[in-house]
């Protein structure tokens, strides 16, 4: 997926921990290493407006189109 | 009625399921003993010199044995064929009643069953093409290709398909933020 997450420079930037984020938002630590990793497949709106709410940024902040990008493929194929 | 829990049509058909299994096993092991009884009385033919076996012509047929263990043993092979197959919805129903019944192993599950109702059809065939060739004449036996037995095969295959999509479907599912 050409789709790079951000999430990791956002959160550098606004000096806040994975497990303090996934507290405010409601999701679990789990859930945002893999959305981190590039793992995740989608996102839902709930939870990239809360992701914005908390880390007080636009989307465009979280997510970047990048053509030759392509993280590690996931291990379960059908 | 409810679909899961006590007093649910799953509870109901995982009761048949079991009393199923457990019946199949003590048939698979009761056939495989009386096999192996046979197979160690075919070597001593003087025991069944009593029992006489006719074809349709009335001939006597001389090779007693084998028409005494073929049989037992297709049967033994048959029931432990619908014992594999019974095996393998229980794991497909134990999946369903711990809610997660587009689990990826189902797919496997379900294409074992298709190929063991395929095989068995075949076996059929294998063991009328058998019996025609022991005892000429013979006409009781079916023999007639059956059109349910590979619907049967076929609708297995294709709700495999659909499950290999719902598995698919319900991994999408989990890696959704």
């Amino acid at each position: 997926m050409a789709v790079r997450i951000l999430l990791d420079k956002v959160l550098f930037e606004r000096r806040m921990s994975l497990a303090e984020l996934a507290d405010r938002v409601g999701v679990t630590q789990a859930n945002l290493t893999l959305l981190k990793a590039g793992k995740a497949r989608a996102i839902r709106f709930t939870t990239l407006a809360a992701l914005c709410r908390e880390l007080d940024c636009q989307p465009g902040d979280l997510l970047q189109y990048d053509a030759g990008y392509s993280p590690e493929p996931d291990d379960e194929g059908f | 009625m409810r679909a899961l829990g006590p007093g649910s049509v799953s509870s109901f058909l995982k009761t048949i399921l079991d009393v199923i299994y457990v019946a199949l096993w003590i048939g698979v092991g009761a056939l495989s003993l009386i096999t192996l009884l046979a197979v160690l009385l075919s070597f001593n033919p003087e025991i069944l010199s009593d029992v006489v076996f006719r074809a349709a012509n009335g001939e006597e047929v001389t090779n007693r044995g084998i028409l005494v263990v073929g049989p037992l043993f297709a049967w033994t092979l048959f029931v432990g064929a619908v014992l594999v197959i019974v095996e393998r919805v229980r794991k497909i129903f134990a999946t369903l009643t711990a809610g997660d019944p587009f689990h990826p192993d189902n797919v496997t599950r379900l294409r074992v069953i298709g190929l063991m109702l395929a095989g068995l059809e075949l076996g059929r065939y294998a063991f009328w093409a058998l019996s025609a060739w022991l005892l000429p004449g013979q006409q009781e036996l079916d023999s007639g290709f059956s059109l349910t037995a590979w619907f049967s095969v076929l609708v297995v295959f294709v709700l495999a398909e659909v499950f290999r999509e719902g598995a698919r479907l319900r991994r999408e599912a989990e890696l959704t933020i």
